[in-house]
Formats: C-alpha cells, sequence, structure tokens
C-alpha cells in the first residue's frame, strides 16, 4: 500500500469522523440489536452448518441447481468472473436489451461487471443510495454494507446535481428524495434487473435477499427478467440455516433487528417472466477444498469485521482491503482476486483480534491473515533478521545487548529516547522510547546465585531453600524479550509477587523469543522452530505452571505452539502438555486470593489509588482472560477501577507494526489517549509490556502526567507495603 | 404477543393502529388515502368486501397510486414485521411503489420470533408453485449518506399496520 495514499486517508477529515462516528455509534446498537440473543449459540450455529457445507460444496451446488431449475429458474455455474459476465450479457440481449437496472450485489463488484457491460453497450444503473452515489463518483466501495460512507453530503449534492441537471442542496433528506424520483424512471424502464443474494437453499432452490431501501424488491419485481448474481458458498442446505444467517446479518451489519425487507424468492413469478441465476466460482470451490483456508468462506458479508476494526476506522476501505474490505476483505483477496493484489493490504491488519469476537460465522480472521503472509513476498534482510538472528538465541541477546551502547547518543535526561536521527524522528516522535536496560533481567537473576533461579543447567542447587520450597507450587517464569531487555524491574515485580503469594519461581535461561514476530512477518518456518526451542526449555524442568507477563508470548506458548507443531509428531504432545502449563501473571496471581488472612489489610483499605485499566488484545481475545487482572487489582494491588472507554481496544503497538507503520499506529494511539484522560485515572494498569511502551511513550510525548503500570508492579509495590 | 409486536414495529417507524372491526380499519385507510387513488395486493373476502366504495386502481395503474392496501399472512412480535404472499409481481409492485402501506393483520397470526415462522415459510417454499414472499418491517429506510437514518427511500415511507384483535 502506497504511503501517500495511506497518509492521504489518514488527514481526510470528514472520512476520519464517519468512521469515528461508526466506531463509536456501531457497538452500541448493536448490543441493543443482540439483546436476549445468544449471539455465541446462534453464530456457533452458523458456523457449523456452514463448515459442513462447505465439505459439500460441490454436492450443495449441484442440490441447489436442479432444485431451482425444477422451480423454474435458469442456474448458470460460472467458473471465472469473465464466465459470469459473458454469461449475464448473453441473457441480457437474448431479451434484446440494453439497460440493466440492479440491487446491491457485491459479487457484481468482484467481476467488475458495470464497466464490462457497458463496454458492450449495455447501461447499468445501480439503485441502491449508496451504490449509486459511487457509481456517480466512479469509485469503490469503502464498505460491504455502507458503500458510500467516505463520501460526505456535498459531494453526494454535488454528484446528484451533475447527474440530475439541477441544483441539489446538500440536505440528506432532499438527496434521498431526489435520489427516489430520478431512479424511478430507472425502475419503471429497466428491461433487466440484477440483484445478489444473501442465502440460497439447496433443498428448495429458493433465494433470500435481505435489503433496507426497496430498491432490491422493485429490481426483482419490475422487469420481466431477473438474474441474481450469487456466490456458491452462499448455498445453504435449507430453510433452517438461512433464518440463522437472516437474524445475525443485519444485527451484525448495522446494528438493526432486522431490515425493512427480507424476500424469499423461488422460481420466477409470473406468466412470461424469467429468473436467471449466476453461481459465481471464482475460486471458492478450489478454497472450499483448501485445509488451511476454506473457513474464509463461512463469510456472511456483514461487515462487521470492518465495523470494530482500529485500522479501518482510521484509513477506511479504499485502503484496508480491495473490493472486499475489512477483516475478511483482507482474507478474501488473494482467493479472489490474486496474491498480487493482497501483498500490500495483509501486512495491514495489527493483529488486535477484535474482529473475531463480532464475526458472525465465528471465522479466526486474524489468524487467516497472518497465515496467509507466510504466502506472500518477504521484504529483503527478513530472512536474514528472523532465519539466522532470531533462531540463534546466543546472537540475538548479544545484539541487543549491543544496540543498549548504540542507543546511548539519542536518551535524554531520564534515559528515555525522545528523538532519533533523520528519517525515522519525524515518523516516530509521537511517543518517546524507553532505553534497552543496561542489565537484562536474565543477567540480573544470573547474578545472584544460590536463589534457584538460573534455571537447567546453569543451576547451583541450593538444599535448604529445596526443602523450605518443596509444598511451593512452581513456576517457571517466561518474561518474554520486551520485558527481559526493556523493563527488568517488571520481570522482578513479577516474580516477587508470585514468590510473595505462595509460588516458587524459577527463571530458565535458555529461553527465547516466543516466535510471534516472526510468525506475523509471515516467516512460519522461524516461528515452528522458536516453537520448538522454547517447548523443549520448559518442559525440561519439572513445574506446575509457566508464567508470562507478556499477553502475546502468552498466547504464542498456550494457543500458536499447539497449532504451528500440529503436524510435528515428535512435538504435537509436548506442545499440549506445555499449553496446559502457561498462564498469565494475574491468572496466577488471581488463584491465592481468598488465601484468607494472608492480606487483610488490603481487602478492608478504605482509601485506593484510582487506576484506569487496558486490556491488551492477546490477552482479552488471544488468551480470553479480562476479569482476573480486574480481580488482582482491586484484591491485591488494593485499587480502584474506574473504566475508561473501549478498555479493550488496541492501543496501536502491535509489535514491529508500530515501526512499519508509525502513521497509523500513532492515530490509533490517539483515540486510547483521549479514552485514558477521560477517564479521570492518574494511572493506566495494563498487562503487557508493548501496551506499556506504547501507551506510556503516549502519554510522555504529549506531555501527561499520567503513569503507566504493569498489574505486576502494581501487586509488588502493594505487598512489599504490606508484608 | 400484540403489544410487544407494536413496541417493535413502532421502534422501527411503523404506526400501528388496532381495530376489533374491519370496517374500522377501512374507513382509517380512507382517511389516509384522502382521496387519492389506493391500489391493493391480496385481501382475504371479508377485507375485500369492506371496502365497498372504494375502486381499487387498475394493477398495471400502480405506480400512480398513493396508497396500497395489503393483508399479511402473519407478524412477527420481536421484530414488529410483516409476512406477504406476494408471488403475483402485479402486487408486489402495488406494494412498493406507493408513498404509503396499510397492512391489514390478525392479531391471532402474531408470533414470537422469525423462528416461530419457520413453517409457514417452509410450506410456501416447499410447494410445488413458485413463490415470493416479503417479510416488511417498517417503512423502507437508508443511512447511506452520512449513516444518518432516512425513511422512505424507493419504497413506501409510511407503513400503517392495522392489527385486527380478537381474531
Amino acid at each position: 500500500m502506497g504511503r501517500a495514499t495511506i497518509k492521504k486517508k489518514i488527514h481526510d477529515t470528514f472520512l476520519r469522523r464517519a468512521l469515528k462516528n461508526f466506531a463509536a455509534a456501531y457497538p452500541v446498537a448493536r448490543a441493543k440489536a443482540f439483546e436476549g440473543i445468544d449471539f455465541e449459540g446462534l453464530r456457533g450455529r452458523i458456523s457449523d452448518t456452514k463448515k459442513a457445507g462447505l465439505k459439500e460444496l460441490p454436492e450443495l451446488v449441484s442440490r441447489f441447481k436442479s432444485r431451482a431449475e425444477q422451480a423454474g429458474a435458469t442456474v448458470h455455474v460460472c467458473a471465472t468472473p469473465e464466465d459470469a459476465n459473458r454469461t449475464i450479457l448473453g441473457i441480457i440481449r437474448e431479451k434484446g436489451a440494453d439497460f440493466l437496472i440492479k440491487s446491491k450485489a457485491m459479487t457484481s463488484e468482484e467481476i467488475e461487471l458495470n464497466p464490462y457491460l457497458e463496454k458492450k453497450g449495455i447501461r447499468c444503473l445501480e439503485t441502491d443510495l449508496g451504490e449509486w452515489i459511487i457509481q456517480l463518483a466512479g469509485e469503490r466501495p469503502s464498505h460491504m454494507v455502507m458503500p458510500a460512507i467516505h463520501k460526505n453530503k456535498e459531494e453526494v449534492a454535488e454528484l446528484f446535481s451533475r447527474a440530475t441537471g439541477h441544483e441539489c442542496p446538500p440536505d440528506i433528506p432532499s438527496l434521498v428524495w431526489t435520489a427516489r424520483e430520478a431512479l424511478r424512471s430507472g425502475f419503471l424502464t429497466g428491461q433487466v434487473g440484477l440483484s445478489g443474494a444473501n442465502a440460497a437453499m439447496a433443498d428448495t432452490g429458493t433465494l433470500a435477499i435481505i435489503t433496507n431501501e426497496g430498491n432490491g424488491r422493485l429490481v426483482t419485481t419490475l422487469p420481466r427478467t431477473h438474474i441474481a448474481l450469487v456466490g456458491v458458498e452462499k448455498i445453504v442446505p435449507s430453510l433452517t440455516e438461512a433464518l440463522d444467517v437472516i437474524s445475525v446479518l443485519p444485527k451484525n451489519a448495522t446494528g438493526q433487528k432486522i431490515t425493512s425487507y427480507v424476500s424469499f424468492i423461488k422460481g420466477p413469478t409470473g406468466e412470461g417472466r424469467e429468473l436467471h441465476i449466476v453461481l459465481l466460482d471464482n475460486g471458492r470451490l478450489k478454497l472450499a477444498a483448501d485445509p488451511d483456508f476454506s473457513e474464509a468462506l463461512k463469510c456472511v458479508k456483514c461487515g462487521a469485521c470492518a465495523n470494530v476494526c482500529p485500522i479501518y476506522e482510521i484509513v477506511g476501505g479504499h485502503v484496508f482491503g480491495h473490493i472486499y474490505v475489512g477483516g475478511i476483505g483482507l482474507v478474501l483477496t488473494p482467493f479472489f482476486h490474486g496474491f498480487d493484489k493482497a501483498e500490500d493490504i495483509l501486512k495491514l491488519c495489527i493483529g488486535c483480534k477484535k474482529c473475531n469476537e463480532v464475526c458472525a460465522a465465528k471465522i479466526d480472521i486474524e489468524g487467516l491473515i497472518v497465515d496467509l503472509r507466510d504466502r506472500i513476498r518477504k521484504p529483503v534482510g527478513q530472512k536474514f533478521l528472523f532465519g539466522t538472528m532470531m533462531k540463534n538465541r546466543r546472537l540475538f541477546h548479544a545484539t541487543l545487548r549491543t544496540l543498549y551502547l548504540a542507543q546511548k547518543p539519542f536518551q535524554s535526561a531520564g534515559g528515555r529516547i525522545r528523538h532519533l536521527p533523520l528519517i525515522l524522528d519525524s515518523e516516530t516522535k509521537f511517543r518517546t522510547l524507553p532505553p534497552i536496560a543496561e542489565k537484562p533481567f536474565r543477567d540480573i537473576v544470573a547474578e545472584r546465585p544460590g536463589t534457584g533461579d538460573q534455571g537447567p543447567g546453569t543451576r547451583k542447587s541450593n538444599s535448604k531453600l529445596k526443602t523450605q520450597n518443596s509444598k511451593l507450587e512452581k513456576v517457571l517464569f517466561y518474561t518474554g524479550c520486551l520485558a527481559d531487555f526493556v523493563y527488568p524491574d517488571m520481570c522482578r515485580d513479577a516474580k516477587e509477587s508470585l514468590e510473595k503469594l505462595g509460588y516458587e519461581v524459577i527463571f530458565p535461561q535458555e529461553q527465547t523469543c516466543c516466535g510471534i514476530p516472526a510468525r506475523y512477518s509471515g516467516e512460519m518456518a522461524v516461528a515452528k522452530d522458536m516453537a520448538r526451542i522454547n517447548t523443549d526449555v520448559l518442559l525440561a524442568e519439572e513445574a506446575n505452571y509457566v508464567a508470562t507477563i507478556c499477553p502475546t508470548c502468552t498466547m504464542s506458548l498456550k494457543h500458536d505452539f499447539q497449532k504451528l507443531l500440529e503436524g510435528d509428531e515428535a512435538f504435537r504432545e509436548k506442545a499440549r502438555k506445555l499449553a496446559d502449563k502457561v498462564f498469565n501473571f494475574s491468572e496466577l496471581a488471581a488463584r491465592k486470593i481468598g488465601n484468607e488472612g494472608q492480606w487483610p489489610e488490603i481487602g478492608s483499605m478504605a482509601v485506593r489509588d484510582v487506576v484506569t485499566y487496558h486490556d491488551a488484545c492477546h490477552l482479552k481475545r488471544g488468551c480470553g482472560v479480562h476479569e482476573e487482572p480486574r480481580k488482582v487489582l482491586r484484591e491485591l494491588a488494593g485499587v480502584e477501577i474506574r473504566e475508561m472507554a473501549d478498555c479493550d481496544k488496541c492501543c496501536g503497538f502491535g509489535g514491529s507494526y508500530s515501526i512499519k507503520y508509525p502513521e497509523i499506529s500513532q492515530e490509533v494511539l490517539k483515540n486510547k489517549l483521549e479514552n485514558i484522560k477521560a477517564s479521570g485515572a492518574q494511572t493506566v494498569a495494563v498487562d503487557c509490556p508493548g501496551c506499556k511502551l506504547q501507551t506510556e511513550g503516549g502519554l510522555e510525548a504529549a506531555g501527561s502526567s499520567v503513569k503507566v503500570e504493569h498489574s505486576a508492579t502494581l501487586v509488588a509495590r502493594r505487598l512489599r507495603q504490606t508484608k | 404477543m400484540i403489544d410487544a409486536f407494536q413496541r417493535s414495529a413502532e421502534a422501527v417507524g411503523a404506526t400501528i393502529k388496532r381495530f376489533i372491526s374491519v370496517t374500522e380499519g377501512v374507513s382509517y385507510i380512507r382517511d389516509l388515502a384522502a382521496g387519492a387513488p389506493i391500489s391493493a395486493s391480496f385481501l382475504p373476502q371479508e377485507i375485500r368486501e369492506a371496502f365497498t366504495e372504494t375502486s381499487f386502481a387498475h394493477p398495471d395503474d400502480a405506480a400512480d397510486a398513493r396508497l396500497c392496501v395489503s393483508f399479511a399472512k402473519a407478524g412477527i412480535a420481536a421484530t414488529g414485521s410483516l409476512l406477504l404472499e406476494l408471488a403475483d409481481p402485479r402486487e408486489r409492485g402495488a406494494t412498493a411503489l406507493p408513498l404509503l402501506h396499510a397492512v391489514f393483520v390478525k392479531g391471532s397470526t402474531i408470533v414470537a420470533d422469525l423462528y416461530a415462522l419457520h413453517e409457514i415459510i417452509a410450506c410456501e417454499l416447499n410447494s410445488p408453485k413458485s413463490a415470493y414472499l416479503s417479510l416488511t418491517t417498517g417503512p423502507s429506510r437508508t443511512a447511506d449518506i452520512e449513516r444518518v437514518l432516512t425513511i422512505g427511500v424507493h419504497g413506501p415511507k409510511e407503513l400503517h399496520v392495522l392489527v385486527l384483535e380478537g381474531v
């Protein structure tokens, strides 16, 4: 993606405001629409039926075809966009027609039907208001459900004035009325109507179409020939499954309980009428059989993944997607339009998993995006960085130590890095950076002999301590690189807290990077190697738990390793065994709450510091942990939590993302800082060193006095006071 | 059930009127039309007969009617929706083109939610005939310009639901 395009969108004030307002309004409307409905149950059913359907997609296609034909429709199965375009042109020409009226169909955008037909002398008229606007503007949709969300009323008024030949004021109700009047003659004179469909039922050959404006009903009613252009993945076995799609789609798309119109169409209705159903393959049948990526086809095209995406909110659909936009657009683009169209956009995902949380078909959208990066071209130098350096722990850690010296000239009073040289500076000055520590945590641990901290291999046994600790549950401490090398104090606080809470804590020296940076950069082979190395290191020593203080590492160790090593006979079982032991700091700390009488003064404290809590993406959505941290803060750190708006929305860090796309990262951060400020709290509690780095740096650069602390630090501080 | 239906339908901008007799509903519709042409889609005999002094517009002139009268097979309380059977394209056009749409529905046919309509819809779709069912909820709407909700784009701007209670 061109930097210039990204910057242009970031500086498009109207677009930014529109998307921001929508991002704020959508969750409220959505929650209301789902009131009293078991969303998890509903999307679980959709996921299951879609998954089962994809396994037998060719059979579903032929069953649908034969039933629809029994009902009197003509069904054309088209393998490619060219096939589909040619077929549609053939139907129109056979009717002697030269004017097509259309209701909304993303499939028509997908095959670029309008330009094709216009070249052949067929006039096309989009009648969905949003689609008409972008047709007049000569653009493509920037959202699957709200195609013209990027256009303001002034731009619309200008387009309508040009189209109608009379001055249209930028007043929304009057613009809508203009569209009604201007398009009415189109409806009455259109010879052929084209629609999409939201579900196709194999048992009866019925189509279901969901619309709001009423244009869909006119397009499928007034012209004597109706063409429905439908992706084959829309076929479901029967009405039962279709009702689930109809139920979830409007709620998830726009926060409506149901749209104004849902039409069920079976066969051509009325004397001399024709219904042509063009079933579009365009890579779908192949994708349905793909063991790794077929999941993407469960999509019902509600657009919710874009609605909640913090990156979409900043840059919009013309950057974040190709023809299909939002998270799922990134996934579908390589399969529908080719990997060359997908290379740039696949890198734009920050990995916050917000889309996964709302997906109507329970697709692991973020996981698919990351996996697809393995299939695209990698930047020069990346192979050395990951393949050679990261896999060699000693080399990697030696490099980090060297960086400690290299950063010296850029450190200002207090040690933080406020300015970087030349070009880097303008891109990164939105936040100050903490320096790499003089002594990483691993060295501090190694210098304290006799504490049993050095892990297997280097460990000197201390029999006295061993006996004393024999009854304690044993925890292997996996710090993660960022905490180890940048925040050694955070590591110390975590270790000290866990010890005071009654665990024996050991730091295995051989631990190394969890492999996430490699995986997110598409270096799957390296990620697998890192998984193997760490699995062995963390299983070498018998222990009850593995504790982490970085949610990304937690997620990696607990979930990704299993996935990465699934095909590895020698490691599959080991990865599972490790996963069972891995917990985030707050989960282990929370287990010790209720050891009655241990810290009575915390529970009964009258005066408490007020903190606001920022949920790390990978802790909340990556590991499903969001209650324990709050419990730990209240009951062990003794603070009062004042929740901020969007507490679980990404801070914009995303590891190397904030270096690759600083212009986007800082805009995401701005939203977070606004919410922190509005909470009024003077401390932000986090459970992630990355979130700390980002928000702390942003707050400091903005001159704020608000502090950001890891939960472990807040707990350690309180336990030091009370014990 | 009717109360819940009324709440849901009003929440999406429909006007709900509850009547004991068909004739009350008919006079309400006459007032709405204010003398302008009225078109109609399928009406059960007892309702059609109640429009004694009304001559409906010819099906081909539906585009010129100000108001269309319809009859719903069922309603949904959770969403305030109406199920219309509209296999005849002329009847469909009649419900889609005018500015006002008035729909009779019997109180006893209102069900709890979409899923409770499964049997009725499946029955239509399983018959050998072609089918076109329209689930209609509130007036036509759009939010395509600056996400501002605007009522009445291509379909009716007003939806009046005439609930016949006691039947």
